[in-house]
């Protein structure tokens, strides 16, 4: 069994290395500035996440949302029995977290409205701030912070995050609209989005078990 | 031919994440032997876009050919989806530990079986 895993498995090594050898010629690049300027985007990536292939990023986020609910579902049908306790704070973590978490937050929303420029868009920005909440958590404990941002609304905010985000993909898609404001717009809606659910991911992992 | 070390280490990161999805018992194991193997296909992807002497796929951003920008779009697709799918076989992963208390295939296929015990 094992040697049938091993031989299988070089045979997948070798497949990607012949990829690559050179046997396949890799076809040159197109211009991709008129795709860019099309769409009103200097990032090529950004154009073609938000542009070309939205499509594809819409489905991509109906996927994150729903996994996030089969997370927060499942999670929510186990009863524990015992109480979580909470996390001891230190000085040193909570400290740092108010000097840190002010950057943060700027630099996620600095990835999240350049993204059509340069590196970066929604789903980086949403991880940086899904990265700020749970420092946050850190210094506070889950279940403080929870309830002082309100996780219900937030909740709410991430599904009209995703219902915006359809709405401004139908006027790209369907009625043909083409700007740097539409990218933008769509970049912020999916870091909200994005951030929300890594939060609620931390979230309902954090208070089953009772450790970050 | 360049970016060889990057597809080497794509290539071994792969055959890594592979080993251990076949070969270990633990289903924690695999799931992250999964996730390393997923690592492995994304620094693939990059570096299949790679292009000798290229520039970053970024308007005005310097003379030469532009690194194929498709791969990267793909990438960041592939992310995303990778942090949500392991996200929730983990919860899987939580529900078979509190019904069965174990984590090994084996004992929960010989389980499986002989029928299930009843708690």
């Amino acid at each position: 069994m094992r040697v049938l895993a091993a031989l299988s498995l070089l045979g997948l090594m070798a497949l990607l290395a012949l990829g690559v050898s050179g046997v396949f010629p890799r076809p040159p690049v197109p211009p991709t500035e008129d795709v860019a300027a099309e769409w009103g985007a200097e990032n090529v990536v950004a154009a073609i996440v938000l542009g070309v292939r939205l499509w594809d990023t819409l489905f991509e986020i109906l996927i994150y949302a729903m996994t996030m609910v089969g997370v927060k579902l499942g999670l929510r049908l186990l009863r524990w029995e015992h109480a979580v306790p909470p996390v001891r704070e230190t000085p040193l973590l909570r400290r740092s977290a108010d000097l840190l978490l002010g950057p943060i937050v700027v630099f996620a929303l600095y990835i999240a409205v350049s993204g059509h420029l340069g590196p970066g868009g929604g789903f980086p920005a949403g991880a940086i701030l899904g990265t700020a909440l749970l420092l946050l958590a850190l210094a506070k404990g889950v279940e403080r912070l929870s309830a002082e941002i309100h996780e219900p609304s937030l909740e709410w905010v991430e599904y009209g995050a995703i219902v915006a985000i359809l709405a401004v993909a139908g006027g790209l898609l369907v009625m043909g609209h083409r700007g740097s404001g539409y990218l933008i717009a769509v970049n912020v809606l999916i870091a909200l989005e994005v951030g929300i659910g890594a939060w609620v991911v931390l979230h309902r992992f954090a208070s089953s078990r009772g450790e970050v | 031919m360049e970016g060889l070390a990057a597809v080497a280490l794509a290539i071994a990161l792969a055959g890594l994440g592979f080993w251990n999805l076949v070969v270990r018992r633990n289903l924690i194991w695999k799931l992250l032997g999964l996730n390393v193997a997923a690592s492995g296909a994304i620094l693939f992807l990059v570096a299949l876009a790679h292009r000798p002497g290229a520039r970053p796929p970024i308007v005005g951003l310097g003379p030469g050919p532009s690194a194929d920008p498709l791969p990267h779009a793909l990438v960041l697709t592939a992310i995303v989806i990778d942090f949500a799918t392991l996200a929730l076989a983990l919860v899987y992963v939580i529900f078979l530990t509190e019904h069965r208390h174990t984590q090994d295939v084996e004992r929960l296929e010989r389980d499986e079986e002989r029928g299930w015990p009843q708690p």
